[in-house]
């Protein structure tokens, strides 16, 4: 076997993981705090990475097009919360599951007028383009590189602000007990709005990073959508730290798979074999895997409130 | 009949209920009583199978009955009637008493509609006229009284044909005329029913129970006849702090 | 004589039966089409309503079930079989099948984990479906040939019309005695109070897996007519989108209700052409008006006609 080969798999499972981690985190945040389950979180991820791609644009520098795109996504998602989603903070889980069906297509539509159904082309910026080397003695691009060092910081930074400050501590114990926190004057309204803000910001975030690598269309975020939801399913939801190792699992199981699983099953049935079921046992197999883990632990790994 | 030993549960640091020992013999109203927060209801729980406990025993007739889940219970003969009413809101009372007649028969159908069904109908009618509901059978369970729930608890409970009743403090929250109306219930009930009572209502409990057991913190601390019991030293420190 | 239920009933199926005549005549053939394609889709939400409405089981994959029965039409056709009644078996029993597999596993969680793995699953089969070259992959596949049944000629569209009416009355009857019999009242029950269900010995997972086996199996005769319906199938019929549209119809309508699907369906997809007629961009008017009725209008279509049945 390939090492290097494999250590590249490795690392582009990691770089996935990390993409999932982003958007996990925002979106088992929400839930956790606000009991809110929200499906248009997918729809930020994409908001990301159009706002990101039309500032870069627009100004003609890349970080300028980062941070507005940034801000931005910031910005719509504290609206949609203000908006569409207090209404139903109170309601059952069908009716905020509908809810959120209802901005995705929506959001879809809309950018779909604003920038057309084709997909975008976003190029990785030329300070972060190039390869680095490798212990294997192979390279790797410095972009994917850079993704995983982003992810692994903002874990870093999370794990802090949750565990280390008082608005984790709020956060931690909105997530038992959310009338307690209310009752002690915490102004529950803002601190939603944030959460819900701060989430938007990681999928954003998610979303631009992603650009250059994925295609940047109308939907891109329900894809990564259900990834995202199976990572937290798996992790418990509500715990980040659910998320963080879910996503991690889910992005080499998945990425592995993708590489991995036709030749395997090419050379230990047959070529035929590998060639029909291959594709298809990878892309189901973070489904099987959630299965699995259901099976053993009906509420994930990680669940907060044990 | 019912025989428990050692049962132990905690939730986190606190000790809910603290190795109880407790038996109940075939045709006697056992009651419970004790201060709020002495485990009860947690007591119940682990009983109806709800709750599983961290150690100990539970046995039915001598078959141990700890890991069976509260449906298996509930066929067993072994009813339960809720501290905070808990019915089908959206049934009337008469489907309410319906639907545990139904649970009981054991029979189900996909075809024939189960609302005019005789089979279940006219036990759950006559059930309802037993507890005094009769004039209320059409109304929504959601639309009931307080007094009126607390009764619709019991009749539900009775309409399984229980061996056994738990009833957890089946008075709660009943204004005086409507307690006297559930203790004449209850009197009727024990002559024919084996009864686990939990009851705040010391007016209730002394009268209607044979045996008495005291918890406190989640121990049992006394279990005895009720004249004992109201002459017990522990129990009336318990009740009454230390100055008695 | 007949209750006001009853006669609104008999009106709406007398305007169903009336209409192919009465479009014809006024040279408008392509709203056949239209309602058969509605009345399809409400047999699969009839199904759903009976494990949503009724049951409370929020299936955010139901789609899977109308993506198993419509392929089983497009792969035994491809294969050669052309035989109605062997697609309606087949259709059924696999439907069922996946129905009990996918129901045994998730069931067993609840709230919204119950929620986000029937999606996953539904979208298992949707990248199933797009990974598998031989029947097309995501460019879907084409139905040459009907189902073929004595008697009855499906690619004739005004006899195929009255087919969809026969059998969206027989669902709509069938889920309508179900729920009323022993079996559906211990499904409603374990919805409105699950504690007290158990209480009183019914244990839920039986009745609620049930349940989901008729509703997958239901809606995969939906699915093999919607599949001799549009002559060509894509995986796209297990999308989320297609389950998010099937909850919706069910919502819409009234939940736990007998004519709910029915009214729901029709509202929806009669909404969606209306938009689709104003500009291609119809989803950007539709999703905030699904928002808004999701918001104000809880109660659905049916709440305006009666009470909801105890």
């Amino acid at each position: 076997m390939n090492f290097a080969l494999l250590f590249e798999q490795l690392l582009n499972g990691l770089q996935f993981g990390v993409t999932l981690f982003l958007m996990a985190a925002g979106l088992t945040l929400v839930f956790g705090i606000m009991n809110f389950i929200n499906l248009a979180h997918g729809s930020l991820y994409m908001v990301g990475a159009y706002l990101t791609l039309a500032a870069a644009k627009w100004t003609g520098s890349y970080l300028a097009g980062v941070a507005l795109g940034l801000a931005g996504t910031l910005v719509v998602g504290m609206i949609v919360e203000v908006v569409a989603l207090r209404a139903l903070y109170n309601r059952d889980h069908l009716d905020q599951v509908l809810t959120t069906f209802g901005l995705i297509l929506f959001f879809n539509e809309l950018v779909a007028i604003l920038w057309g159904r084709a997909a975008l082309f976003a190029s990785v910026p030329p300070f972060l383009s190039g390869h680095i080397e490798l212990f294997t003695g192979s390279t790797y691009p410095l972009y994917r590189a850079v993704i995983i060092a982003v992810g692994l910081l903002v874990a870093v930074l999370l794990w802090y602000v949750v565990t280390r400050t008082r608005l984790g501590m709020l956060i931690r114990a909105g997530a038992t007990n959310r009338t307690m926190v209310a009752a002690l004057g915490v102004n529950i309204r803002l601190l939603y709005t944030l959460v819900f803000g701060f989430g938007a910001a990681l999928a954003g975030l998610a979303g631009l990073m992603a650009g250059p690598i994925y295609n940047v269309q109308p939907g891109m975020g329900e894809l990564i959508l259900i990834q995202v939801l199976v990572v937290i399913v798996i992790g418990g939801i509500g715990s980040i730290r659910g998320a963080l190792v879910g996503a991690l699992i889910v992005g080499l199981v998945d990425t592995l798979g993708r590489s991995y699983l036709r030749p395997l099953l090419g050379t230990m049935i047959s070529p035929t074999a590998g060639d029909s079921a291959g594709p298809a046992l990878a892309s189901m197999l973070i489904f099987l895997l959630m299965a699995v883990v259901l099976a053993l632990r009906p509420a994930g790994l990680f669940p907060p409130r044990g | 009949m019912l025989e428990v030993r050692g049962l132990t549960k905690s939730f986190g640091a606190l000790r809910a209920c603290d190795g109880i020992d407790f038996d109940v013999v075939e045709g006697e109203t056992h009651a419970v009583i004790g201060p709020n927060g002495a485990g009860k209801t947690t007591f119940i729980s682990q009983l109806a199978g709800d709750l599983r406990p961290d150690s100990g025993s539970v046995r039915l007739d001598g078959a141990d009955i700890t890991a069976l889940p509260a449906p298996k219970r509930a066929r067993l003969g072994l009813a339960r009637s809720f501290q905070i009413t808990s019915v089908f809101p959206d049934f009337t009372a008469l489907h309410n008493v319906a639907l545990a007649v139904q649970a009981r028969s054991g029979r189900t159908g996909f075809w024939r509609p189960a609302r005019s069904d005789p089979a279940l109908i006219d036990p759950a009618r006559q059930i309802l006229k037993d507890v005094g509901l009769e004039n209320r059978i059409n109304i929504l369970a959601a639309n009931l009284a307080h007094g009126e729930h607390r009764q619709l608890e019991v009749a539900m409970a009775l309409a399984t044909e229980p061996r056994l009743l738990l009833l957890d403090e089946p008075m709660a929250g009943m204004g005086i005329e409507e307690s006297q109306r559930m203790i004449e219930l209850l009197s009727r009930l024990k002559q024919t029913k084996t009864i686990i009572l939990v009851e705040h209502d010391m007016d209730a409990v002394f009268r209607l129970a044979d045996r008495i057991s005291v918890l406190v913190y989640g121990r049992v601390i006394a279990t005895d006849s009720p004249e004992r019991i109201k002459l017990n030293e522990e129990v009336r420190r318990a009740y009454l702090g230390e100055e008695v | 004589m007949f209750s006001g239920r009853a006669l609104l009933w008999i009106v709406a199926v007398a305007v169903l039966i009336a209409l192919p005549p009465a479009v014809v005549a006024l040279g408008q053939p392509f709203y056949i089409d239209l309602v058969r394609r509605i009345m399809i889709l409400a047999i699969a939400a009839a199904s759903l309503n009976l494990i949503l409405g009724y049951g409370g089981l929020v299936s955010f994959g139901h789609a899977a079930y109308l993506a198993v029965g419509a392929y089983a039409v497009g792969i035994l056709g491809f294969y050669g079989f052309t035989s109605g009644w062997l697609h309606l078996a087949v259709a059924v029993a696999a439907s069922a099948l996946v129905a009990l597999a996918i129901g045994a596993v998730s069931i067993r969680t609840s709230g919204i984990y119950f929620i986000m793995i029937t999606l996953a699953f539904s979208q298992m089969l949707f990248y199933l479906g797009i990974s598998i070259e031989e029947f097309g992959g995501d460019d879907g596949m084409r139905i040459k040939t009907p189902s073929r049944f004595p008697l009855v000629d499906l690619a004739d569209p005004v006899v195929f019309y009255y087919v969809a009416l026969v059998l969206m009355l027989l669902s709509v009857f069938l889920v309508f005695r179900i729920v009323n019999s022993r079996f559906g009242m211990a499904l409603r029950a374990a919805k409105s109070n699950e504690a007290r269900t158990r209480a009183i010995g019914f244990s839920p997972y039986p009745y609620r897996l049930a349940a989901f086996v008729i509703a997958g199996a239901m809606c995969g005769l939906a699915g093999m007519l919607y599949a001799n319906h549009t002559r060509y199938i894509t995986p796209d019929l297990a999308s989320w989108q297609q389950s998010g549209d099937l909850m919706f119809m069910v919502i819409l309508g009234g939940m736990a209700s007998t004519a709910g699907p029915v009214l729901g369906t029709f509202a929806l997809l009669l909404v969606e052409e209306l938009l689709k007629g104003w500009t291609q961009h119809w989803q950007v008017i539709l999703g905030p008006l699904l928002v808004l009725s999701v918001i104000f209008f809880r109660r659905g279509l049916a709440g305006i006609f009666y009470k909801p049945d105890a």
